[in-house]
């Protein structure tokens, strides 16, 4: 590969490197570490190591860098010599994997979905440590048009470097009008779970995007359907709520977004003003089978605040709520716990449903009346996010 | 060499001195009297006041090979060491061996003097670049000494270190010598580190920029220990007590730590009436304390006492009647101080009060629980807190072992990756307080707990707590960061570690390159 000028990526923040890349007729690296000699060696094989990778044979690279992970200092890399070659299909390869990631299955827990911008390293560093059931590596609203392409190989180098453990990992890309594809065509080499696609309003979009995850679930060899969860932000997108929630198998969870919502409609973030909305996107969702999840709360510092309005959004039939800051998830978590009501109930109903069964019936009831296969599947779910929540369960299945 | 009982390689003497090696926590039985300063007098109508530093260092006899002594009450704020060895250069004499409770990143002046043989010995805390100097090597003539709060007292009480002058910053002070830092137009809080300095040493000088009629009250250094008193136009700078680190944290990993923390002190059952808690100055300990301070709240009870370094989240709490009673050795910032005017229940104790090995009580003997921090743990539950990764000396120990040696529970807070260098080692760098005091290490990726308190392991698990092992977290950091090379330490010794007993739990040594 050719670089045809000078160009550089990256930031002097904690945890962030700084890379630029100029063309010369030999690979020479030079390396300023924040710790010294301890990580010097090891970040001038990353550094040769991506150049042979993508053949690049003449090179000056420079890297100035604040306790960067070695992930963090090839994907800065990887975009300088983007930017430095004009040529963004040449990054396009599948990468090595690095971690071992499975598929999930579609109707798992996402009480919580954690929000982190894409291209902070620095609050990247630490992602994988506060447990969500989702975290969504953001493109869209915290990432600077001029910084897209810094996100979209900093999200795919996290993705391939980090294990999230039982947490889901997925992204947030731009509209597809707005670069969503190729976000899709860098990150999903990352092999995330899942694509959240913002401002959705028709079906159409929705499947667009399900046929192009289809396209590079192929050529990348993702052993696994891409979920999407198409947000719902605009009152146009709350009227289309049933089709987009229909739109592809692949949808696995609406998401509300408040702000965005509120602006256009020109209402308040009060619970009334919003009641109608949330209230059509869990119906939809209901409807088609799939998961609801809230709307962010926006004061990180208020915790009762949060915790009411999950508990509100869980009896409205939301499955989980979006989280702005770390210490948001515990609240979340604590509000979509079942109550000793429920437990107790879908303990019952389950117990029921297994007798039902070894006996060979064809009808479940309990406590004297007639129970329908959702209900059963309703406390299921119910005894699987207390087991999640580490709640006593006893032997009911 | 001889291994101590952390498995350090000891020397059994340093140019003749002979060394105890570190034996336990609570191995030591002193033996022996104290030591005594010598016996002095004075007439009615003796005036102590001297016009200048250069006088009183005349008329006290400093000389060449003398030990001097100050405190650290200024923290980065102090100006009194540089003016006196600035002042004994001018005089001539050098060789001096300093004896700070600690030096700040503005001692770093003193660097030219330590080169020019000005100062040839330090025994104190060395927090940033004098201690980074000190690490290259050939710099003093015998190893730097560190030692805790609780060591440094009873270094000078059984005659270890012996004081010729001993050099006391008092923001206030009458012409008698009774002293104090509380009031002042730069009042810094306690000076009560200078007290056993002014007990012992030979010859005692108080320094002030606040002289007031007999008497100054109270008297936090009296009248009858002291030689000489001189002003200076300004006696310390107290906007360098807060060390900038003095607000709750908002990084959410710190956060995460800060409440696992807290989960794990309530879980412990140890949120109860009358219970008595340490509260480190330091973002994660803050929030800590506030995750503790909630529960508190919430089940309506009340701590006896809190020891500080005393910020005013501290005195907070005593407003609000959480807090019973605040001992106070160092001032962390200005509204602890003014508090300490104000408030009978917020009292000022000394270092002997607060920890000293040899006595008949420590104030930390009563903790209940203190959050602690440290820049490496290894899988023994040894913690570092003096030296980097890298080798570098760059921190005092503070209370640091007195602290975890007293609290019931003990708990390291520590992020398992700093910068880009992973804190859980096989083996620290150097160890300053052993694991065997150390009950629960924090990081953001859960909590160990020493196998020695199977109970504590219990109560956490029963409360769901992410228990972890030390190895388990430690693969984890490590295969994001990886291992990173490691220095290759040589034979010269640049400083020794003293456990708050006399014995000596480790070394540093000079880094001489990299593996």
């Amino acid at each position: 590969m050719e670089l045809k000028r000078e160009a550089s990526c990256g930031s002097d923040e904690r945890s962030d490197a700084w890379v630029s890349v100029r063309p010369a007729d030999a690979i020479s690296v030079h390396i300023a570490s924040k710790t010294g000699p301890m990580y010097e060696d090891r970040i001038r094989e990353v550094v040769e190591g991506t150049l042979r990778t993508l053949g690049v044979t003449g090179a000056e690279v420079e890297v100035r860098e604040q306790g960067a992970y070695d992930h963090v200092i090839r994907a800065r890399l990887l975009c300088a010599l983007k930017r430095a070659s004009e040529n963004g299909e040449a990054f396009r390869r599948p990468a090595p994997i690095r971690v071992a990631r499975e598929g999930t299955p579609k109707g798992r827990l996402r009480r919580s979905r954690l929000y982190v911008p894409g291209n902070n390293a620095r609050v990247l560093a630490f992602v994988d440590v506060f447990g969500p059931d989702c975290v969504i590596l953001d493109l869209e609203d915290s990432v600077p048009p001029a910084e897209k392409d810094a996100a979209q190989f900093l999200v795919r180098e996290v993705l391939s470097a980090m294990d999230f453990g039982d947490t889901e990992v997925w992204v947030r890309i731009n509209p597809l009008t707005r670069g969503g594809r190729e976000d899709l065509e860098v990150v999903l080499l990352g092999r995330p779970h899942g694509i959240c696609l913002p401002k959705a309003e028709s079906p159409v979009e929705v499947a667009e995007l399900a046929g192009i995850l289809y396209e590079l679930e192929g050529r990348y060899g993702i052993p696994w359907l891409v979920w999407i969860m198409p947000i719902i932000e605009s009152p146009k997108g709350v009227l289309a709520a049933p089709e987009i929630a229909k739109a592809s198998e692949r949808v696995a969870c609406l998401a509300f977004g408040a702000e965005d919502y509120t602006a256009e409609v020109g209402c308040e973030r009060s619970w009334e003003a919003l009641l109608w909305a949330r209230s059509g996107i869990a119906a939809a969702a209901a409807a088609a089978g799939v998961q609801a999840s809230d709307t962010v709360f926006p004061d990180a510092e208020d915790e009762e605040g949060l915790y009411e309005e999950a508990k509100r959004a869980k009896a409205l039939g939301f499955d989980g709520k979006g989280a702005i800051h770390p210490l948001q998830i515990e609240p979340i978590h604590r509000a979509f716990a079942p109550t000793p009501d429920e437990l107790s109930w879908a303990k019952g109903v389950v117990a029921a449903a297994e007798e039902a069964e070894r006996k060979g019936l064809g009808v479940v009831s309990y406590e004297g009346r007639m129970v329908d296969r959702p209900v059963v599947l309703r406390a299921k779910r119910i005894l699987e996010m207390a087991r999640a929540m580490r709640m006593e369960v006893g032997d009911a299945a | 060499m001889p291994r101590n009982a952390v498995g350090r390689e000891i020397p059994e003497e340093i140019q003749g001195k002979p060394l105890r090696p570190f034996q336990g926590a609570f191995a030591t039985v002193p033996e022996g009297r104290k030591a005594s300063p010598p016996l002095k007098t004075i007439r009615p109508g003796e005036d102590k006041v001297l016009p200048s530093l250069e006088e009183a260092i005349r008329r006290v006899g400093l000389s060449d090979g003398m030990t001097i002594s100050f405190h650290h009450s200024f923290r980065n704020g102090d100006l009194l060491v540089l003016k006196v060895v600035e002042a004994c250069a001018r005089i001539g004499i050098k060789d001096l061996r300093l004896f700070p409770t600690a030096l700040f990143p503005c001692h770093e002046p003193l660097i030219p003097y330590i080169e020019e043989g000005v100062v040839t010995r330090i025994e104190g805390s060395m927090n940033g670049p004098v201690g980074a100097f000190v690490s290259q090597g050939g710099k003093l003539r015998e190893p730097a000494v560190l030692r805790s709060h609780g060591g440094r007292w009873r270094a000078i009480e059984c005659g270890e270190v012996h004081i010729d002058v001993a050099f006391i910053a008092a923001p206030t002070a009458d012409p008698y010598g009774n002293a104090n830092g509380m009031w002042g137009p730069n009042a810094c809080g306690p000076i009560s580190f200078s007290v056993a300095d002014s007990w012992y040493a030979d010859k005692v000088v108080v320094v002030t920029d606040n002289l007031v009629p007999y008497p100054a009250i109270p008297a936090e250094i009296e009248q009858g220990y002291v030689d000489y008193v001189v002003t200076v136009d300004r006696v310390g700078d107290p906007g360098g007590i807060a060390t900038g680190t003095l607000r709750i944290t908002r990084s959410p990993t710190q956060l995460r730590i800060a409440k696992l923390a807290a989960d794990a002190v309530i879980a412990a059952g140890l949120v109860r009436e009358g219970m008595g808690f340490q509260a480190g100055a330091g973002g994660i300990s803050l929030a800590a304390t506030d995750f503790i301070a909630q529960e508190m709240r919430r089940r309506k009870v009340r701590a006896a006492f809190a020891i500080g370094g005393v910020t005013r989240f501290l005195t907070d709490m005593l407003q609000e009647g959480l807090v019973g009673a605040i001992l106070d050795g160092q001032a962390f910032d200005a509204q602890s101080v003014e508090f300490l005017r104000e408030h009978p229940r917020h009292q000022i104790i000394t270092p002997g009060f607060y920890a000293d090995y040899n006595s008949r009580g420590c104030a930390t003997y009563m903790l209940d629980f203190a959050f602690l921090g440290g820049t490496e743990v290894d899988l023994e539950f040894n913690v570092n807190v003096n030296t980097h990764s890298d080798g570098q000396l760059l921190h005092g120990i503070g209370g640091h072992q007195d602290v975890a040696s007293g609290a019931k529970v003990t708990i390291i807070t520590i992020p398992t990756i700093r910068g880009r260098i992973p804190t859980i080692r096989d083996s620290v760098t150097t160890v300053t307080t052993p694991g065997e005091v150390v009950d629960l290490v924090v990081t953001e990726r859960g909590i160990a707990v020493n196998p020695r308190r199977p109970d504590l392991r219990e109560d956490l698990k029963r409360a769901g707590l992410p228990v972890r092992t030390l190895e388990e977290m430690r693969a984890e950091a490590e295969r994001l960061v990886g291992k990173g090379k490691r220095p290759v330490f040589g034979d010269e010794i640049v400083a020794l570690i003293q456990w708050r007993d006399g014995t000596v739990i480790d070394v540093v040594r000079k880094v001489v390159g990299w593996e």
